[in-house]
């Protein structure tokens, strides 16, 4: 598989905190990405790095096969090597974006359009599309200054968005929006990414990973405590999963047919619930449901807690604050 | 399905550049600061043009070809036009998306000069339209009017002195304010020590080599008007001045009288009455040539400052 991003050994120092210690990031082509972290754990130094607002103190970044900054050892001419050309391919949306208040939301697309060499055309078909697509429709030719928080954070996304990339980097997409904006973020990740562009999307919202995301890294203290496909890093938590049903009748033939499954490895009846250990953490709610009907129990209703990333982030990230003082 | 890197078409470095040049247009042009500086610039340039008429209202054919908008408004629109252009994107966090667009730092800075550069072409050619007009009504028909574009240029290139250092000074600190106060500072001391030095000292030479105002004197030429003659002290209608100041005027000089040298003097204000003391004698076309030299070393080392500055920012905002 393709690599979109790549870091080595990427290290960045504030004085004497390190942000980002010798972090190894692999993207890959085609994936949504997420990159998961608790507050200040790096998260946003090291996207700045990817897109070259910052430079690393040690290690290397590469993006979409550009090799970045040069490291330290290559020479200070070599440090002033510009990427702009990297760059025509990634749409990035910075954290809390801010954009020059004295344009208009159709003009600051407009210029940024020119900026990737978009022809008049091109400019005429995709502005109003994204314009739509994020939900600022009417409001194009505002001042940005007049903008709400949220809606900065939409042209924000519409900007991100303006060259057809194919890698595009959200530094926390759905901060400031209202819950119908943040719903129509992840659809806009997916429906993006359905398209064939790689998402790297960064959060400290799990649900928000989880519901979208095909890979993840967990990020904390500016070190990756996992990284690996959704499934593989769920995982990664140690322990058996519960399953909750509730039938109307509850009766010994539907016991016995839940304990026959091969990956139920206990069950505790109180009343009309079950509660069911199994093995696995993949979802299988639709064997259960069709062995307790096919032994003529009619469920009312039945949970999974699905939200295993919750568990494994909790349990690495405490893990990897124990004795440490933060 | 989307264009990868290897089939995406490559804009040139022109369609790029020319991209951030309008971008730096359209926000400076909308700014308060400047609309207000440019009204400012024509009531100085008004009374410019009204007051000698009280003191003298004698004819003065030259006035529209001499003509220069005078060294606080060099510093002013200078100031108001580049101040926050590379410090306010550091302030207002809009650096973040421009950088991360596919132009380079070079080619934003170099945009971000042109832009200054054209507005202040811009405001200057429309000043000076209303100073020739202005000239003509209070002072007469006109003789050169083909040298005031000439004089304009002048204008432009003294005026770009301070771009260069206000520049710079906002480029290192990323701080609008500290641009506009260090510019103003040295804006006042420049034009202190210039006053200072030239009527206590002999070395009015030194005064070349600083932005400002230069060394004074008087052009040996056959009167070109009435003098004016204020408390005993006599202004010379031929005086000149030597510095990046008066580019454009002395270029002037140059092409009317390409052959003329021109006496450099000191006013002994503490004399009684105020003396003037002759220095030394050098050629208009020295002169000329000597100030746009300064002037252009003092643009290109502040310019690469600030490049050097921006260039190596790293964006922490
Ligand atoms: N400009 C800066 N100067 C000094 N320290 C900084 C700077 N920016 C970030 N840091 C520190 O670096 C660490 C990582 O910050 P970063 O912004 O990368 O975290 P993050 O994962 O994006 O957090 P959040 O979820 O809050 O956005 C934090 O401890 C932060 O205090
Ligand atoms: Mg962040």
């Amino acid at each position: 598989m393709e690599l979109v991003i790549e870091t080595n050994n990427l290290t960045k120092r504030y004085g004497s905190l390190t942000a980002v210690n010798k972090l190894n990031l692999k993207v890959q082509r085609g994936s949504i990405h997420g990159f998961l972290g608790p507050n200040g754990a790096g998260k946003t130094t090291t996207i700045k790095i990817i897109v070259g607002l910052l430079r690393p103190d040690e290690g290397t970044v590469k993006v979409l096969g550009h090799e970045l900054h040069g490291g330290k050892n290559e020479g200070f001419l070599q440090s002033f090597r510009e990427h702009a050309d990297s760059r025509l391919g990634i749409g990035y949306m910075p954290e809390l974006p801010k954009f020059p208040k004295h344009l208009k939301g159709s003009e600051l697309l407009d210029i940024y359009g020119r900026m990737y060499g978009m022809t008049e055309q091109q400019r005429k078909e995709q502005i109003p599309k994204l314009i739509e697509m994020v939900g600022l429709t009417g409001r194009e030719n505002d001042l940005i200054g007049k903008y709400s928080k949220g809606m900065q954070q939409r042209i924000g996304i519409a900007q991100a968005l303006l060259n057809n990339p194919e890698l595009v980097i959200l530094d926390e997409p759905s901060l400031g929006l209202d819950p119908v904006g943040m719903v129509e973020v992840r659809e806009l990740v997916k429906n993006i990414a359905r398209e064939g562009v790689t998402v790297f999307v960064s959060s400290h919202l799990l649900f928000e990973v989880e519901q979208v995301c095909t890979d993840v890294t967990i990020i904390n203290r500016g070190t990756a405590l996992a990284s690996d496909t959704l499934q593989n890093v769920s995982g990664l938590l140690t322990g058996p999963a519960m399953i909750h049903v509730e039938v109307t009748q509850m009766s010994q033939n539907i016991i016995k047919a839940v304990k026959s499954l091969p990956f139920v490895s206990n069950v505790v009846q109180t009343g009309n619930t079950l509660v069911i250990q199994v093995t696995t953490h993949e979802n299988v709610r639709a064997q259960v449901s069709q062995a307790i009907t096919r032994a003529g129990g009619i469920i009312v209703d039945m949970s999974q807690k699905t939200s295993n990333l919750e568990d494994v982030f909790l349990q690495l990230v405490s893990k990897d604050q124990e004795g440490k003082p933060q | 399905m989307t264009a990868t890197n290897q089939e995406r078409p490559r804009p040139s470095w022109f369609t790029r550049f020319w991209a951030v040049v309008r971008y730096e247009m359209l926000w400076n042009i909308r700014k308060k600061k400047f609309i207000a500086i440019v009204i400012a610039a024509f009531v100085l340039v008004t009374v410019d043009l009204a007051l000698p008429a009280f003191f003298n209202v004698s004819k003065n054919p030259a006035f529209a070809a001499t003509f220069s908008v005078g060294n606080l408004v060099f510093f002013l629109i200078a100031l108001v036009t580049v101040m926050n252009s590379i410090s306010g994107e550091f302030e207002s966090g809009t650096i973040v998306p421009l950088l991360t667009k596919p132009v380079s730092r070079t080619m934003v800075f170099l945009a971000k000069v042109f832009a200054a550069f054209v507005i202040i072409l811009v405001t200057y050619t429309v000043l000076f339209i209303y100073s020739t007009v202005g000239g003509i009504v209070v002072y007469g028909p006109q003789d050169n009017l083909q040298l005031v574009p000439l004089a304009l240029l002048g204008n432009v290139i003294s005026t770009f002195v301070w771009v260069a250092i206000i520049l710079a000074i906002g480029s290192i600190s990323k701080s609008s304010l500290f641009a506009a106060l260090g510019g103003l500072v040295l804006f006042i001391a420049f034009v202190f020590a210039g006053s200072i030095i030239a009527s206590v000292s002999n070395e009015a030479g030194a005064l070349n080599y600083v932005p400002g105002v230069g060394a004074t004197g008087v052009l040996n030429v056959a009167q070109r008007s009435q003098n004016i003659t204020i408390q005993n002290i006599t202004v010379s209608m031929n005086s000149v001045s030597t510095g990046t100041d008066n580019i454009g005027t002395n270029l002037v000089n140059y092409a009317r009288y390409p052959s003329a040298t021109v006496n450099i003097t000191r006013t002994d204000v503490f004399s009684t009455p105020p003396k003037v003391i002759q220095l030394y004698t050098e050629s208009i076309g020295f002169i000329v040539l000597r100030s746009i030299a300064v002037a252009f070393a003092y643009i290109l080392v502040f310019l690469f400052v600030a490049w050097f500055a921006f260039k190596r920012a790293q964006i922490f905002e």
